[in-house]
């Protein structure tokens, strides 16, 4: 199966316009999806103190919930395809909302992981998938920075949000502010509204219908019949598309040892004798130095240079990002660990920027949908695996340096993996191209005949 | 006859063997009270056993740089600065066989603390105040006083339902149950004494009424809902102009072949579907 090329939308997109709104929107509802499961740890103790739970039994609130906005994808990527963006990101918003505003009213800790946890996951889910897709059916020659700047909204969220969690549990106990963060979500709906769905001029209807495979474009959102949808959501013919298999291994490498330097890193820097408040600050830096990594990582992405082979670009983060990590252990003292940090925030900045942008890249904007979905399910497994295994090597070998040479070597080992594997797509791709391109100049004729039939019908 | 003999050898050899080996410390000051500074000393007298040397304890801890390897009676450890870390226990110890030690105590006023100066509850739900000593002698009694307009009441354990003292030596706790938003928010003071004088702290309470996370909630929501109708009002009033573009479009098929043909790639794609 020849793989889609880019710009099989079948009309042109926007590409500026409303299209920024709605990437406002995107940021919006990435940003909540990224940075809630993370800032809820803010209300952990105070939980704890209530319900009367172990550090353990609280910490899997957000486990719960990052595995369920994980796993939902296939879900969620039927339902946009059924639904389109804007109904699935409202509803997304609507759950979350709620689920905020029951669990304030939980009294049992089993209460919160259904409301938060599963229910929390997933509307984020819901909110995740929707808003990746409408960027790549408003954007295409500027889809890069368009997706930097939606997927900057996880750091922009995060340093926003986590001051704010702070204050409002100061003010008002976790229970209020799990009832004012539930309000805040609503704001996903806001975002939701601004996903105006897509209205393609009406071309050649007649023609479609005889088709068949294609869509019905005309003035309405791009929808299909429930059968194609269940056996879209769980795609296994993605599987078949080399470059997809490439993309989805490289991701799990990488995602595998991501996490896990994020997670130790204060702990890490306690022991190389930096005091407690200026190591948590190191998190804040590289949150501040992501927010404007990702746009800047779009824009250059952009670029007429880097677009053809953005593929080369995001293996090159990944070996970056690997690199700082091999590179942490022999800095021992706070100004180095704070130049770790900046470059640690570089590298993961730029990856992510680039993650779903070489996903769509790869897919095209039909089949992303499904294949986000399942690229987010796969990617559960190691999202959940790594820190706990760095964990336990720590415990094992006592020093924090093994879990930084074993999360680096795995990102570079990726990195490297996509750089030669995207060598040969991309090769492959221009073979193919090659071909195609002979096939059609070989009838021409034919075309002729054909345009002229579908005027005579009309 | 022979018993009474053994007996008394026995006790004479043990009364001589006290006598001749009974070892005196003689401490100056015996004891430190409430004092900036100090120099604790002891003298050993009467003991004809070898000193290899002498150290200080304080609370059964070694103090750094006291061991002195000088066999000489006499040892002395000056206090520059005494508060309540350095208050306690001290004991001046010489290596003879067996050790001989003598304890000086320093004691200061208690000294007072708590975690938190400003505490929170909920409106019918209980509070927490926490207060601590640290020092030497520990308090042995504390009181609590709830202190309205520059006034302190104590406040009685026992008498209600409302409050509830426990007190150990190093820390009391006081919990209020049903907090009231009218009655209960103030400033509390624990207040702890021992032998030389009374040292205390002050907590400020704050009470949450259950609902004052409801406006803000209640306000964010209106903005939600004000934000969505705005939206979608604005995209029903451009609707209009958008169907005006499609039917241009749509009703002239010749003209989007027309467009299809500059763009061949549209083209291409129909037909290989």
């Amino acid at each position: 199966m020849p793989p889609s090329p880019p710009d099989s939308l079948g009309y042109k997109p926007l590409d500026g316009g409303w299209g920024w709104m709605v990437v406002f929107g995107a940021h919006i509802s990435i940003g909540f999806a990224y940075s809630t499961p993370k800032v809820l740890s803010i209300f952990f103790k105070a939980i704890q103190e209530d319900l009367g739970a172990s550090y353990s039994e609280i910490a899997w609130i957000s486990s719960i919930m990052l595995a369920v906005m994980y796993a939902g994808g296939p879900v969620s990527s039927m339902l946009v395809s059924r639904f389109g963006s804007r109904p699935i990101v409202m509803l997304g918003g609507l759950m979350c909302g709620v689920s905020m505003v029951t669990a304030s009213f939980g009294n049992s800790i089993v209460y919160i992981y259904f409301f938060i946890g599963i229910i929390g996951g997933c509307g984020l889910s819901l909110n995740l998938n929707a808003s990746l897709t409408i960027i790549s059916k408003y954007f295409l020659a500027r889809r890069p920075l368009a997706n930097g700047l939606a997927m900057a909204g996880s750091p922009v969220f995060l340093c926003l949000v986590a001051p704010l969690n702070q204050y409002l549990l100061d003010k008002f106990g976790w229970r209020g502010s799990l009832l004012i963060l539930g309000a805040l979500m609503l704001n996903c709906c806001v975002a939701g509204a601004l996903m105006r769905p897509v209205l393609l001029p009406c071309n050649s209807c007649a023609s479609q219908k005889m088709v068949g495979e294609e869509p019905n474009m005309c003035n309405t959102k791009v929808k299909k019949g429930c059968m194609k949808e269940a056996k879209n959501f769980l795609n296994v013919s993605l599987f078949k598309n080399r470059g997809f298999v490439f993309y989805l291994i490289g991701n799990m490498m990488f995602i595998f040892g991501a996490y896990a330097p994020i997670v130790f890193l204060p702990a890490y820097a306690i022991s190389q004798g930096v005091d407690e408040y200026s190591a948590a600050y190191l998190l804040s830096i590289m949150g501040f130095v992501d927010m404007f990594v990702r746009p800047g990582t779009g824009l250059l992405a952009n670029s007429k240079w880097i677009r053809p082979r953005i593929q080369y670009l995001f293996s090159f983060a990944m070996v970056f990002n690997g690199t700082c990590h091999l590179l942490c252990p022999l800095l021992n003292t706070h100004a180095f660990l704070i130049g770790y940090t900046v470059f640690f925030g570089i590298g993961f900045g730029m990856v992510f920027a680039l993650i779903f942008e070489c996903l769509m890249d790869l897919m095209g904007s039909q089949r992303f949908p499904s294949a986000v979905g399942m690229v987010t399910i796969i990617e559960c497994f190691p999202m959940l695996l790594g820190p706990p295994t760095a964990g336990l090597l720590v415990d094992i070998c006592g020093d924090y340096k093994y879990l930084f040479f074993m999360c680096g070597s795995v990102i570079v080992a990726g990195g490297l993996f996509l750089f030669v594997t995207n060598i040969y797509n991309y090769h492959m791709l221009d073979k193919e191209k090659m071909e195609k391109d002979r096939e059609q100049k070989e009838k021409p004729s034919e075309n002729q005949e054909q345009v002229s039939l579908s005027e005579v019908q009309i | 006859m022979k018993l009474l003999w053994a007996v008394s050898a026995l006790l004479l050899s043990c009364c001589r063997a006290n006598a001749s080996t009974a070892p005196n410390i003689i401490t100056e000051p015996s004891e430190v009270s409430n004092q900036t500074s100090a120099t604790l000393s002891c003298n050993l007298t009467e003991s004809s056993l070898p000193i290899k040397g002498s150290f200080w304890t304080h609370n059964g801890k070694v103090v750094d740089n006291s061991n002195s390897a000088a066999s000489t009676p006499f040892t002395s450890l000056n206090l520059e600065k005494i508060t309540h870390h350095s208050a306690g226990i001290y004991e001046c110890v010489f290596m003879t066989d067996p050790k001989v030690k003598q304890t000086i105590e320093v004691k200061t006023l208690p000294h007072v603390t708590t975690h938190k100066h400003s505490e929170h509850g909920n409106e019918n739900s209980e509070a927490v105040m926490v207060c601590e000593s640290h020092g030497y002698p520990l308090p042995t009694d504390w009181t609590w006083f709830k202190e309205v307009d520059d006034m302190q009441t104590p406040i009685i354990n026992g008498t209600s339902d409302k409050y509830e003292i426990k007190s150990t030596p190093n820390k009391t706790t006081l919990t209020i149950n049903d907090l009231s938003i009218n009655s209960d928010i103030g400033d509390y003071v624990c207040s702890g004494t021992n032998e030389l004088g009374t040292a205390s702290d002050k907590i400020h309470l704050r009470v949450r009424s259950r609902l004052a996370a409801l406006w803000p909630f209640l306000g964010i929501v209106a903005e939600v809902i004000i934000l969505v109708a705005i939206i979608f009002i604005y995209e029903k009033r451009r609707k209009p102009d958008e169907v005006n573009d499609d039917d241009d479009s749509g009703s002239a098929p010749l003209k989007s072949n027309s467009n299809a043909n500059h763009k061949d790639k549209n083209v291409r794609q129909r037909n290989s579907n």
